[in-house]
C-alpha cells in the first residue's frame, strides 16, 4: 500500500511538472506582460529594465527552471499586477471556489439521484419525459447563460437576492467562509445552481442508467420472485448497488467543478480561483497563471489519487497484482 | 429623572438624523486599482482612485482646467526656467502628522525615481529646492509653460510616514507598504483594502477643503463582466457604475430610478499608417511597395469612411467626427483646422486612380478587440467602407495584451489607435504620435508608423517653451495643418462616455473618466 502511495506520488509530482511546463510555454503567446504593467508614457528604457529584472529576457527554459525551482521551494513569487505574494492570493481565493464547487454538488446530489431514482422507476411516466426534456435543455444553455437569466430573474426582477460577490463571510482562521451567514447563503445560492446544472444532469441520468441496470439483473428479478416489497427493493438493494459507480464517477467530477468553475465565478463576480485566472489573464501576470494552472492540477491529480486508493481498498484483487 | 428622559430622547432624535445624513456609497468599475501606490503605475484606473486618497500640488477641476490644491498659488521663477509652488498650511495627512514642502521634496524624489512609473512628469526638472517650510521650486531645464498642468496627477505623500514603513520607493515587482496603505491629505481614507473584490474608502473629517459630498463611507467593486455590473445596478446593490456598453444604455433609461450620464472623452479614435513600411505585409495584390506612402491614397482612405453612419449604427448618435487628434475644448486644439475630410468615395477613386491603383489594392488592418468602445465593429464597418472604393482590408483584431508588442513589431499596414493627452495639452500627441520616433530623446514612442515630418520635429520644443499662448497657437495651428495635409492619420471621433447610476445620485463626469467622490451627493 504504500508503495502504491509513494509511487502514485512520484507519478504525480511529474504529471504537475508537465502541466508546468505546458502553461509556461503558452504563456509566450498571451501577451507583453510589461506594457500591462507600466502606463504609456513609460519610456522605453524604463519598460525594458523593468523587463531584465522580472527576468522576462531570460530563455524560455531558464525562466521555466527558476519558475518549477521557486515552487518546489514553496515560493510563488509576486504579482505582476497587484504585488502581491501570489501564494497569499491563491489562499485568499481558494475558500469561495471550494466552497461554492461543494454546495453546488451537494445540490446537484440532492435533486439528481431523487430524479434519476424516480426516471429510472418510472421510465415510462409523463413526469419522466419532462423531467428529461427540461434537463436536457439545462444542459443545453450555455452555463453563463443560465447565470445571467437567474440573475435577470431573482436578482434584478425579483430582488430576491444578491447578483454578484459573496456577501457576508466569516472568518474561521484563515479560512473566509460563506457557509455560516444568511447573508453568504443568499449570496451562494444563484452561482451554485449555475455551476450545480450540467453535474446535476451528468448525477441524474448516471443514476437512472445504473438503477435501470439493476433492475435488470438476477438478484433484483430473484427478489421481485420472492416477494420482497418493492420499497424496499428499489431502495435497500438497487439504490446501493446503483451508488457505488456513481459515487466514483461524481467524485472524479469534483475536479471538473472546481476547474470549470471559472465561467460561473465570472458571471457573478464570485472571488474565487477561476475570477482571479480570468483577471489574471486580461493582465498577462504571468506567475499568478502559473501558479493557479499547477493547483489546479494539483487538485486533479488529487482526486485522482484519492479514487484510486479507495478502489486499492474496496477491491483487494488490485493490492496482490500490485504486490505480484 | 423626566429631563434625563427628554435629554435621551432627543439624543435619539439626533442620532437617527445623524445616521439619515450619513450615507453609504457603493460604486463599480470594470478595473481594479493595481496598487494604492501613487507612484507605482501610471494608469488610469490607479490615478482616479488615488485622486480620492491622495492630492496633488494641484487639481482639475470640473471642467478639467488646473486650480489649487495643496499649493495655494504657483508662478514661473523669476530669472530662472522653472516654476515657484507656494503651500497650504495647516493640512494634515490622514495620520495627523504635518504637510510641509519637505513632503513635497520627498514625493518628487520618489516619483522620479528609475523604479517610479510616473518618472516621465518629471523628464524636464532640472531641480528641486524646498525654499522654506511652505515654498518650493521646481526647476526646468527650458522654459516650461505647461508644468503645472502636467503634474495634476502628481501626488504627495508624507515622508515620516513612507520612511517609517520602509516605502521609500515604490514597488515594482513585490508588495510594499504604500502598495496596501495609505496616508494621503485628500477628502477620503482607506478603511479596508480586499483586491479584485473589495476597497472601502471613508470621508477623512479633518480634510482642508470644503465638503462638496455627503458620504460617510464608499464601497469600492471591481466588476469585470458588463452584464453583471449592469445587474447590480438595476437590483439596486450598487448606486454608480463606469462605463456601461452602448448597447445597455436603452435598459437602464426605460427603468424607474436610474439614469445615463453622457459625456465625451478626452481621448480620440484614429487610424494610422505604416508610413515607414516599405512594403505592405499582408497585401495579396501589391508587392515590394506601400501605396499608402502615397498621400492622395492617404486621402482616398480619409474620404472613405462616413462617419454619420457610424455613428448612426455603431454608437447610438453618441459620437462627435474629429478633425485632429485632441478633441475642441483642450488646450491648444487648434480652431483653424477644425473640419475633417468629407465623406466622399467618388474623390476616394479619383485619388486612388491618380495614385497609380484605379483598382484599389488589399492590405492588413490590424484592430484590438477589447480596448476602445465598440472598437472590432468599428473596424468592420471602416473595412467595408474602404471595400467601397477599392481599398480591400483585411482584418485581424486581438486583445489588447496582444495588439501593443504586434504594432510595436510593425505588423500592420494600417492600424486603429485611441489617444487622450495626459496633459490635456495638444503638445502630449504632438510628442506621443507626431515626432519622429527617437528613443533617445523620449519622442515618438506611440508613433508606430514613425511618421515624420522634420517642420513638425522642428516646431515641438518651441511649442513645448513658448509661454505666449498667441504666438504658441499659431504654431500648433501649422502643425495640425501639416499633419492633416498629409493625413499622418485619419482621426475618426471623440470617444463617448457612458456612465450609470441611480436616480438619487448626483455626480460629475470629468472628460478624462476619472471619479472623484468629492463631487458625489447622495438625496
Amino acid at each position: 500500500m504504500a508503495y502504491f502511495i509513494l509511487k502514485r506520488m512520484v507519478q504525480s509530482v511529474f504529471v504537475m511538472l508537465a502541466v508546468a511546463f505546458l502553461a509556461f510555454s503558452l504563456f509566450q503567446f498571451v501577451g507583453d506582460p510589461i506594457t500591462q504593467m507600466t502606463g504609456v508614457e513609460t519610456s522605453f528604457e524604463d519598460q525594458e529594465r523593468l523587463r531584465e529584472e522580472l527576468g522576462l529576457n531570460d530563455p524560455f527554459i531558464y525562466q521555466f527552471v527558476r519558475f518549477s525551482g521557486n515552487m518546489l521551494q514553496g515560493n510563488f513569487g509576486f504579482s505582476y499586477r497587484t504585488r502581491q505574494p501570489v501564494a497569499d492570493m491563491i489562499a485568499d481565493r481558494v475558500p469561495a471556489t471550494l466552497e461554492l464547487g461543494f454546495v453546488a454538488l451537494i445540490i446537484s446530489l440532492l435533486v439528481g439521484v431523487p430524479t434519476g431514482v424516480y426516471t429510472a422507476l418510472k421510465p415510462r411516466g409523463a413526469l419522466t419525459q419532462i423531467i428529461l426534456t427540461t434537463t436536457l435543455v439545462g444542459v443545453s444553455i450555455p452555463t453563463f447563460v443560465i447565470g445571467i437569466m437567474l440573475i435577470f430573474i431573482f436578482g434584478v426582477q425579483l430582488g430576491w437576492l444578491p447578483t454578484f460577490g459573496r456577501g457576508g463571510t466569516l472568518q474561521i482562521g484563515s479560512w473566509g467562509s460563506s457557509l455560516f451567514t444568511l447573508d453568504g447563503w443568499r449570496a451562494l445560492l444563484l452561482p451554485a445552481i449555475t455551476l450545480g446544472v450540467y453535474q446535476l444532469t451528468l448525477t441524474m441520468r448516471l443514476v437512472r442508467a445504473e438503477m435501470m441496470e439493476v433492475m435488470r439483473s438476477d438478484y433484483i428479478q430473484f427478489a421481485m420472485a420472492r416477494g420482497v416489497p418493492m420499497k424496499r427493493l428499489h431502495y435497500k438493494h438497487a439504490l446501493a448497488n446503483t451508488m457505488i459507480p456513481v459515487i466514483t464517477i461524481i467524485g472524479l467530477q469534483f475536479g471538473g467543478v472546481i476547474a470549470f468553475s471559472i465561467v460561473t465565478e465570472s458571471v457573478f463576480q464570485w472571488p474565487g480561483m477561476g475570477l482571479l485566472f480570468l483577471e489574471s489573464i486580461r493582465f498577462v501576470d504571468i506567475p499568478v497563471m502559473g501558479v493557479y494552472l499547477v493547483v489546479i492540477a494539483f487538485f486533479f491529480v488529487l482526486v485522482n489519487l484519492v479514487v484510486d486508493l479507495l478502489y486499492v481498498a474496496i477491491d483487494p484483487r488490485l493490492r496482490i497484482r500490485d504486490v505480484s | 429623572m423626566k429631563t434625563l428622559k427628554l435629554a435621551f430622547i432627543i439624543g435619539a432624535i439626533s442620532l437617527t438624523a445623524l445616521s439619515a445624513s450619513a450615507e453609504t456609497f457603493r460604486w463599480a468599475s470594470k478595473t481594479d486599482p493595481q496598487t494604492m501606490d501613487p507612484h507605482a503605475v501610471n494608469s488610469a484606473p490607479v490615478l482616479s482612485f488615488l485622486n480620492n486618497i491622495y492630492e496633488g500640488l494641484v487639481r482639475r477641476n470640473k471642467g478639467m482646467s488646473i486650480e489649487g490644491s495643496l499649493a495655494q498659488s504657483w508662478a514661473p521663477l523669476n530669472g530662472e526656467n522653472g516654476w515657484r509652488f507656494n503651500l497650504r498650511q495647516g493640512v494634515t495627512f490622514q495620520n495627523g502628522s504635518t504637510f510641509n514642502s519637505e513632503d513635497v521634496l520627498f514625493s518628487y524624489e520618489r516619483a522620479s525615481s528609475e523604479v517610479a512609473d510616473v518618472r516621465s512628469w518629471f523628464a524636464p526638472v532640472k531641480e528641486v529646492r524646498a525654499v522654506d517650510d511652505y515654498t518650493i521650486d521646481f526647476i526646468t531645464n527650458a522654459p516650461n509653460p505647461l508644468f503645472p498642468d502636467s503634474i495634476a496627477n502628481f501626488m504627495i505623500l508624507d515622508k515620516d510616514w513612507a520612511e517609517a514603513n520602509g516605502a521609500e520607493l515604490p514597488a515594482r515587482d513585490a508588495e510594499n507598504f504604500a502598495t496596501m496603505n495609505v496616508n494621503g491629505t485628500g477628502p477620503f481614507t482607506l478603511a479596508s483594502r480586499d483586491p479584485g473584490i473589495k476597497t472601502v474608502l471613508v470621508s477623512n473629517s479633518n480634510w482642508w477643503g470644503k465638503v462638496e459630498h455627503n458620504i460617510t463611507s464608499a464601497v469600492f467593486t471591481p466588476i469585470g463582466n458588463s452584464a453583471t455590473g449592469l445587474a447590480a445596478l438595476l437590483s439596486g446593490e450598487i448606486d454608480f457604475i463606469q462605463p456601461i456598453p452602448l448597447q445597455d444604455v436603452g435598459q437602464v433609461e426605460s427603468r424607474d430610478g436610474f439614469k445615463v450620464l453622457e459625456g465625451e472623452e478626452t481621448r480620440v479614435i484614429m487610424f494610422g499608417f505604416g508610413h515607414e513600411h516599405e512594403k505592405l505585409l499582408y497585401s495579396s495584390d501589391v508587392t515590394g511597395a506601400n501605396p499608402f506612402q502615397d498621400v492622395r491614397v492617404r486621402q482616398a482612405a480619409a474620404h472613405a469612411i462616413d462617419i454619420a453612419s457610424i455613428d448612426r449604427v455603431l454608437f447610438r448618435g453618441k459620437i462627435d467626427g474629429a478633425s485632429q487628434l485632441v478633441p475642441a475644448g483642450i488646450s491648444g486644439y487648434s480652431e483653424t483646422n477644425s473640419s475633417r475630410p468629407a465623406y466622399d468615395p467618388e474623390r476616394s477613386k479619383a485619388l486612388l486612380s491618380e495614385a497609380g491603383y484605379p483598382n484599389g489594392f488589399s492590405f492588413g488592418l490590424k484592430c484590438p478587440n477589447d480596448r476602445y468602445i465598440n472598437d472590432e465593429a468599428l473596424c468592420r464597418a471602416a473595412a467595408s467602407m474602404f471595400a467601397a472604393v477599392g481599398l480591400k482590408a483585411e482584418l485581424n483584431t486581438v486583445p489588447v495584451r496582444e495588439y501593443w508588442p504586434q504594432l510595436r513589431k510593425d505588423a500592420f499596414d494600417m492600424y486603429l489607435l485611441g489617444w487622450s493627452p495626459g496633459t490635456f495639452d495638444i503638445e502630449h500627441p504632438i510628442r506621443f504620435l507626431m515626432s519622429t520616433p527617437n528613443s533617445e530623446k523620449k519622442l515618438g514612442s506611440w508613433n508606430f508608423g514613425g511618421y515624420s515630418n522634420q517642420r513638425v520635429d522642428e516646431l515641438l520644443p518651441d511649442i513645448q517653451q513658448e509661454i505666449d499662448p498667441v504666438a504658441r497657437q499659431t504654431m500648433v495651428d501649422e502643425v495640425v495643418g501639416i499633419t492633416q495635409a498629409e493625413v499622418a492619420y485619419i482621426p475618426l471621433y471623440t470617444q463617448p462616455l457612458i456612465w450609470a447610476a441611480k436616480e438619487n445620485v448626483n455626480l460629475t463626469q470629468r472628460a478624462d473618466n476619472f471619479f472623484m467622490l468629492r463631487w458625489v451627493t447622495v438625496d
